[in-house]
């Protein structure tokens, strides 16, 4: 399969049959679509159509049952675990519905944790985590835990930890599912603007309107299915 | 910063962490303890047995030690001192004569070893004066004997009661003395009490029809650390006929015990260990199965199966370390006062007595003890987190992150 050079994601007829208590199910069904660099994409779509499924392939924390899915180029079905951990790593930030931060890791360490794991020297990440905290208005909690910061605090934290090793594409997945509008809305500008000014590519899945609202490209899942893609919405 | 994570994850569940530290503790004090105190009880018991009667080095005519019969003594005991006088400043010596005997009195008697000896030589030598609970050591009366309060007990004799002791002469006659009793001894080991009596060794000589003989010379190093060098020099010196045994040689059961028991000690090492093994799988699998939506969001975040691994053993290894340390600290703050004053276990004496150990026991915390603990210990709570481990990185992500 020949995969564009620019494009970061390419699914390419991707199936993906969960077993439920031994009834195979169809959680996707013939999914094709890429992301490309500075994209800022929505897949949205009801409870249950598989958006979360996709998010999951995309980001290589699943395997699809039929067709492929290529990261760079790279088809992630012949990946070791290992090598899915540091495609993971290197390429790919998440931004999870419950902000999943390390609750004995404060904001900052949180941050700085990604790039212990690429390696970068201690006094180089800690740089680099306190510009992003501040970057996203949040420098004063550098050395609070999780516990002691709001949803949308939280997220934000989510966010620098999910930039922090300047990945291809971040992954987002109801990222403002926990939030109140008003802080939905901030999270939404944030994530615009270093879509914009940083050109990080960002592909949410959610059904959020706020969300869906300023998705440059919508893509509605139903039933496993791409029903409709919209570009420039 | 693995560590950082590590030590924070212990401090998560501190009522865990703290139980599962307690048992690491328990474990390592009662390792110690076990040790130091056994490694005591078999140094009392060798060090009792040379002191009481086999001193560090016996020299003997040759084939005394495996026909140890009056024929058999030393008839020419200048080559001897000869010998032991080139040693003078890092020995002392006592020469005994021994046979095996019978004492009466009135009332009944009993098979004995009879023990010719120089008092003011043997006191240099042995201990048997220090344990007189009453009357006299002996003094340089021909007449004189003294036998524990147990033999006493049997004849039904005190101070100043006459016995009769009767050996065979060295023709073969028999030979019998009466004497007075002006002392009677009790050590710490009830079988060496039964079966010793001493008297002066001119008296014995003359009993025996042994003038001038000796059965054995017990020498004592100034440092015991020399016995072997000592004893290898005295065998270059001395004629061909005549054998240095060191009590290695002369106690061979005991010698051979104390080497078991350095054997026998890693059993019990591995008994604590396999529990603890248990204990800190049973306590980690807990921990990772709590925390595997936490796993499943590291491995989403980019975390190696391998990094996911060493912060699970470094948890396990500094519970270990901690548990060891504060064990160890316990540990040497009982035994240290301990080997000093000695654990007084008097309600076990008879028991105690009959094996040759006094009822103190002090313990000898060495530094191979201290050593094991501080290895053992915290790799076998690496050990036990393996398992944990390996479950954590057989998570799937996908269904991890789900985990509530």
């Amino acid at each position: 399969m020949n995969t564009n050079a620019s494009e970061i994601v390419r699914v390419d007829n991707v199936r993906k049959v969960y077993s439920d208590n031994g009834v195979p199910v169809d959680a996707l069904r013939g999914i094709n679509m890429t992301v490309l660099p500075g994209d800022f994409s929505v897949i949205a779509g009801p409870s249950g159509s598989g958006k979360t499924t996709l998010l999951n392939l995309i980001g290589t924390l699943d395997k699809p049952t039929e067709g492929a899915v290529y990261i760079d180029g790279e088809d992630v079905a012949s990946k070791t675990r290992r090598q899915l951990a540091d495609i993971r790593l290197r390429k790919i930030g998440f931004v999870f519905q419950a902000y999943n931060l390390n609750p004995v890791l404060s904001a900052l360490e949180n941050v700085e944790f990604t790039m212990m794991l690429r390696g970068i020297d201690a006094a180089e990440r800690k740089r680099k985590s306190l510009a992003l905290l501040e970057e996203l208005g949040i420098g004063e909690l550098a050395n609070k835990r999780p516990n002691e910061m709001s949803g949308g605090q939280q997220q934000r934290v989510a966010i620098a930890r999910a930039i922090s090793n300047d990945p291809r594409l971040v992954l987002a997945d109801e990222p403002t599912a926990n939030l109140d509008s008003d802080t939905a809305v901030k999270l939404l500008e944030l994530m615009e603007k270093l879509n914009h000014e940083d050109r990080i590519t960002f592909v949410f899945s959610s059904h959020d309107p706020q969300v869906i609202g300023r998705a440059h490209r919508l893509l509605i899942l139903k039933d496993g299915q791409i029903v409709d893609d919209k570009v420039n919405v | 910063m693995l560590s950082l994570i590590a030590w924070r994850n212990i401090l998560r569940n501190k009522r865990r962490s703290f139980i599962l530290i307690l048992s690491i503790m328990v474990g390592v004090i009662a390792l110690v303890l076990t040790d130091a105190f056994s490694i005591g009880m078999m140094q009392q018991m060798l060090t009792n047995q040379i002191g009481t009667d086999a001193g560090y080095i016996q020299i003997h005519s040759k084939g005394y030690h495996d026909d140890p019969t009056l024929k058999n003594s030393i008839e020419n005991t200048a080559p001897v001192r000869a010998a032991l006088s080139h040693d003078s400043t890092t020995v002392s010596f006592s020469e005994r004569l021994r046979v095996f005997g019978l004492i009466s009195s009135a009332s009944n008697s009993s098979g004995v070893s009879i023990v010719g000896i120089v008092p003011r030589e043997e006191e240099r030598i042995t201990t048997v004066h220090k344990y007189i609970v009453k009357g006299t050591y002996l003094t340089d009366k021909p007449d004189d004997i003294i036998i524990s309060t147990a033999t006493a007990e049997k004849l039904k004799v005190g101070i100043g009661d006459k016995v009769v002791i009767m050996a065979s002469r060295i023709g073969g006659s028999v030979g019998a003395e009466a004497c007075r009793v002006v002392g009677l001894f009790e050590t710490f080991d009830s079988g060496f009490d039964q079966t010793h009596v001493y008297i002066p060794l001119e008296t014995a000589r003359k009993m025996l029809g042994a003038a001038g003989r000796v059965s054995e010379f017990v020498v004592n190093p100034i440092d015991p650390k020399q016995t072997d060098s000592i004893s290898r020099q005295l065998r270059s010196r001395l004629p061909s006929d005549m054998e240095v045994l060191t009590y290695k040689q002369m106690l061979p059961l005991l010698v051979m015990q104390i080497q078991l028991y350095d054997q026998m000690i890693y059993i019990f090492y591995a008994i604590i260990a396999i529990a603890l093994i248990f204990g800190i799988i049973n306590t980690m699998l807990m921990a990772v199965m709590e925390r595997t939506h936490e796993f499943g969001v590291d491995m989403a975040i980019g975390m190696s199966n391998k990094r996911i691994v060493t912060m699970i053993l470094t948890e396990a290894f500094y519970l270990g370390a901690v548990g060891t340390v504060v064990g160890l600290a316990i540990s040497l703050a009982i035994d240290i006062p301990l080997s000093h004053s000695g654990w007084n276990l008097a309600a076990f004496s008879q028991s105690l007595k009959s094996v040759g150990i006094g009822t103190k026991i002090y313990p000898v915390v060495g530094a191979s003890t201290v050593l094991n603990a501080a290895i053992i210990i915290p790799i076998a709570t690496v050990i036990g987190a393996i398992y944990p481990a390996m479950r954590a990185i057989k998570l799937q992500p996908v269904e991890a992150i789900r985990a509530s």
